[in-house]
Order: structure tokens, then C-alpha cells, then sequence
């Protein structure tokens, strides 16, 4: 990887840029804005003016996401973060929603770090959310869990505990 | 009372009005207490709370543009800060004050006329190249920068209105000592500050409003501009969490200011006469020598006049700060009523006019260089098919 030199700067009253050019010479702008929104502007090479795109601080954020190479789908996002200063550590993270057939048993007696090697780490129930829910948590119909853990234990989550 | 309550709910009926047509809602503040006061219906007149929250709203203007000074910053800048900024003082400040002489105002008059003409509204050329889209063009930095260069010089202005027939050394040693413990204050209690800053009840924003307010009332005990302290406030606390304290003061700076702007149009007073000839002139003046001071800049910083364009687009708005200066030295009772009304005037016209310059620099810019192409000879088209 060539080093892509990152500009970040502070402007009076309007907020911090960041600027970067590509290799190919095409420049991306970003700015968060004291208003709270984020603009975003691609400048191809030895074109004069710029497009822009304002975002929400969750749209951005969603971009982020695409950006990374997470895969998105409708209602059940997965993350992977590569380390790479850990030996390209890979870690993914992935949002399951809980069907009926799981609902009312409890992490322990799933016994999903046994079975699988994931680990819930956090639970989504009415809008609020659980963090590190302890072994003798009880799922309930309509809980969105969050699992971490390498892709081949998302994989065996999926297969091995969703369907039970 | 009732004249701020029905000042107060006509402007949030502007405010939205403005915001559906994105043209900035300062201009209608003014027009709409005219409309109310002295000069329209004689329906609000100003009095002491009027007076007491448009004095607030002046002072949290101030105060937040002190938050946004931050000293290291201008100093890594020097030269775009200063050569920008030398060339829109002198030009602006010039052409300001022959035109306002030649048209009759006394030596004072005219540089007073020639300050408010000078500083461009740094709310309107923030909001603009947010809105509009520029923040990547190369000359927005430019005009950034030179807002914060006008700052600047506001508040050399502001010293220069108070400092009238004091002892000046006197005056400057009570400056010093005021801004020594300030500074002394954010410095050994910048901990303590951030901690108050952190709570999440009503503490923080209760400590922002006694700061400044405690800040203007011993400063004008002593006898000092209370305006300029509550910039070096802004500037001081800056140093611990900026952020944070434009959260707790934006409340008190938006709603005071709205006053603040109504009821300056509520003091207009048409009973001198109203000298249109005046008005015109120095609308257009100030319209023409943005243009110039804009085309100037853009030919030194980034070789090209079509730059200037686009920064005179940005900068022709005139406003909070005009404004401010027009208040400060009315309330001097050095100055004749005319000016409060051609600074009123070009703040109203400035400001409508450059919210269609700031959206259209663009087109504008792209105009001129399509004219300049179709000038030149055709290039005969070779057609591959």
C-alpha cells in the first residue's frame, strides 16, 4: 500500500476537514460540520468542480460500514474488522434476530461458546440494549443478539443454534 | 413585556419563512422591528427588559465568537490570515469612509459608517458555504480565514469605542489585569472547568451564563468594554472544552439576539428624515467594494480574478456585527440617527443580495468562462464516425 497522505484541519466556525488523494489523483474531501452533519466531496482528477454529498452522522457511519467491506443485508448486519498490526486478526461481528424456537432458553443451556466458539456480546430488547448479558440470560422472541467471534463461528451460529 | 412577546412570535413566524426560502433571517428580524416601531405602527417601543436582552443577546454574540478564536491556529496561518485580510480592511474601510464623507456625514459618522461596512457577517459566510456546498473549493479557506481576520479587528473597534476620554494607560492596565486573570483562571482551573462541563444536570449551563454575565458586570464596573471581555472569556475558556460551551450558550445567544435584531429595528427612528440618495449609495458602494477587495484577493492568494468571485459571493452580507457596532456607537450619542438607518438599510439590502450571490457564484463563475470561450476562435471538430 502506497502512504496515502491524510490532511486533517481545523476551520474556524465551520469544523474539521480531512483530505486525502488517491493514487489514481482523484481527491476526496470530508467535513464534520458544527451543524452536525457530515459533507462529503469527490474531485476527479483535472476536473475543476467538485460534487458533494451531505450525510446524517448515521448515514455516515452506514457508508463507513460499506466502506469497510462489511456486507449489509435488510435486517441482519455483519462487520468484519481486520487488525492488521495483530497478524491480520479478523474478527466479525454479526446482528441475528432470535426465532420462536430459541426463545425463553438461556445462553448457558444453548450452550453456544461449547457448540460454536461465538459469543453473544450484546442483546437488543425494545430499543435497549444489553451489554455482556451473563450466562443465565433469557432470550425472548423478537431480541436482536449481537455474536462475535472468527466467520467460521458466525457460520456454525447460524447453523447450529438458530435452527434449533 | 407585551412588545417582546409580540416581537418575539412574528420572528419565529420569519424564521421559518426564511429557512423555507434558505435566504438568512436577519434582514426580516430588522425589517419586521421597523415595521413595529418607531418608524412603522409605534406598536413596540424598547424599554428595560427590551434593553436588558438585547444587551444579552450582543454580549453571547461576542462570547461565541470568542469560542471560535483560537490563537495557535490564527498564528499557524499568519500569512493567508494577513494578506487576505490587509487587502479587505484597507479597501473596504476606505472606500467606506470617502463614500460616507463625500455624502455628508461627519469625520466620526464616517468611520463608523466605514466599520460597519468593512465587516462582513461571518454567521451569513459560514452558513453559505455550508449550504451551498463550498466548503471544498480552495477559496472557502480563504474565506474563513478572513472572517477571523474581521473578528480580529472587531475587536479593536470595540476597545476604540469605549476607550473615548479615558486615561489610556489606565484603561489598558485595567484591559491587562482583567484578561491576566482570565486567563489565569481558565489555565489553574481548566480541571475544575471540564468537570462542571461534564455533568449532565444543569450545572454547566448555569455556570456558562454566570460566567459571562459575571464577566460583563465587572468589566463594566472597571469601567472596561464588557464587550471585548466577553470575547477574551470566549477566547480563555476556549482553551478547555470549546465544544462544550458552545452547546450551553448557543440557547442564550440564539434567542437574545433575535431581540437584539428586532428591537435595533424597533430604535430606528425615520423622524430626521429618511435620505434615500444616501442609502442607495452606500449599498451600492458596499456591494462594489467587496467586489474589489474580493478580485484583489483572488488575484494575490490564488492567481485567478474568477476566484475573487466566488469570495466576493460569500462576503457581500453585512450583518451581527454591523449591527453591533451600530448600537455601540449610537448608545455614544456621538452620531446622528441617519446612521443607525443606512447601516440598517445596508445590512437588509447586503444580505438579501449576497444569500443569490452565495448560491449563484457558482453559475456565475462558469458563465463568465463559457463568454470567454465562445470569444475565442472555434476549434474545428474532427468527428471520428
Amino acid at each position: 500500500m502506497s502512504a496515502m497522505s491524510l490532511r486533517s484541519l481545523n476551520l474556524p466556525g465551520v469544523g474539521t476537514k480531512y483530505e486525502f488523494e488517491t493514487d489514481k489523483g482523484d481527491t476526496v474531501a470530508l467535513f464534520f460540520t458544527k451543524t452536525g452533519t457530515i459533507q462529503m466531496y469527490t474531485l476527479q482528477k483535472s476536473c475543476k468542480t467538485p460534487s458533494a454529498a451531505e450525510m446524517t452522522p448515521v448515514e455516515a457511519r452506514r457508508l463507513g460500514n460499506i466502506l469497510t467491506g462489511a456486507i449489509i443485508e435488510a435486517d441482519q448486519e455483519s462487520v468484519e474488522i481486520a487488525f492488521s498490526a495483530l497478524a491480520d486478526l479478523r474478527v466479525t461481528i454479526h446482528s441475528f434476530l432470535i426465532p420462536k424456537s430459541i426463545a425463553g432458553r438461556t445462553i448457558e443451556d444453548l450452550q453456544i461458546r461449547a457448540k460454536t466458539g461465538a459469543t453473544v456480546i450484546a442483546v437488543c430488547r425494545h430499543d435497549k440494549n444489553i451489554i455482556n448479558p451473563a450466562p443465565t440470560f433469557v432470550f425472548e422472541t423478537g431480541d436482536a443478539a449481537l455474536v462475535i467471534g472468527e466467520s467460521d463461528q458466525i457460520r456454525m451460529f447460524e447453523r447450529e443454534i438458530m435452527v434449533e | 413585556m407585551e412588545g417582546i412577546v409580540l416581537a418575539l412570535f412574528i420572528c419565529l413566524l420569519l424564521a421559518l419563512i426564511s429557512k423555507y426560502l434558505s435566504v438568512p433571517a436577519i434582514p426580516f428580524y430588522i425589517l419586521a422591528g421597523v415595521l413595529l416601531g418607531k418608524a412603522g405602527l409605534g406598536l413596540v417601543s424598547s424599554d428595560e427588559i427590551s434593553r436588558f436582552f438585547s444587551d444579552m443577546g450582543l454580549i453571547f454574540l461576542l462570547f461565541f465568537m470568542g469560542l471560535g478564536l483560537k490563537p495557535e491556529r490564527i498564528a499557524a496561518n499568519r500569512t493567508a490570515v494577513l494578506t487576505s485580510g490587509i487587502i479587505d480592511l484597507n479597501v473596504n474601510m476606505a472606500i467606506g469612509f470617502v463614500g460616507a464623507y463625500l455624502l455628508g456625514f461627519t469625520v466620526i459618522e464616517s468611520l463608523i459608517v466605514a466599520s460597519a461596512f468593512y465587516i462582513s457577517s461571518t454567521a451569513m459566510a459560514i452558513t453559505s458555504l455550508i449550504e451551498n456546498r463550498k466548503l471544498m473549493l480552495r477559496e472557502a479557506e480563504t474565506v474563513i480565514w478572513l472572517m477571523v481576520f474581521e473578528d480580529l479587528v472587531l475587536i479593536i473597534f470595540l476597545a476604540l469605542i469605549s476607550a473615548g476620554n479615558q486615561n489610556l494607560i489606565i484603561f489598558v492596565a485595567k484591559i491587562l489585569g482583567v484578561l491576566a486573570v482570565l486567563y489565569a483562571l481558565a489555565h489553574y482551573g481548566k480541571e475544575f472547568l471540564i468537570s462542571i462541563l461534564d455533568r449532565d444536570d444543569e450545572l454547566p449551563i448555569i455556570f456558562t451564563f454566570a460566567a459571562v454575565l459575571t464577566t460583563a458586570s465587572i468589566s463594566m464596573y472597571l469601567g472596561i468594554p464588557e464587550t471585548m471581555m466577553v470575547i477574551a472569556l470566549g477566547v480563555a475558556f476556549a482553551t478547555t472544552d470549546p465544544d462544550a460551551f458552545e452547546q450551553h450558550a448557543r440557547p442564550f445567544k440564539d434567542v437574545f439576539l433575535v431581540v437584539f435584531f428586532v428591537f435595533f429595528g424597533v430604535t430606528i427612528d425615520f423622524s430626521g428624515g429618511v435620505n434615500w440618495y444616501v442609502i442607495t449609495v452606500i449599498c451600492l458602494l458596499a456591494i462594489m467594494s467587496k467586489l474589489i477587495s474580493g478580485v484583489l484577493t483572488g488575484i494575490v492568494i490564488h492567481g485567478s480574478a474568477l476566484s475573487g468571485l466566488e469570495i466576493w459571493g460569500n462576503t457581500i452580507g453585512r450583518g451581527e456585527f454591523s449591527i453591533a457596532i451600530a448600537v455601540l456607537y449610537a448608545s455614544s450619542g456621538l452620531v446622528s440617527p441617519l446612521v443607525g438607518t443606512t447601516i440598517a438599510a445596508m445590512v437588509i439590502v447586503t444580505s438579501i443580495i449576497g444569500s443569490f450571490t452565495a448560491k449563484y457564484s457558482t453559475s456565475l463563475r462558469r458563465g463568465i468562462l463559457g463568454l470567454g470561450r465562445k470569444k475565442s476562435p472555434p476549434h474545428r471538430v474532427h468527428s471520428s464516425r
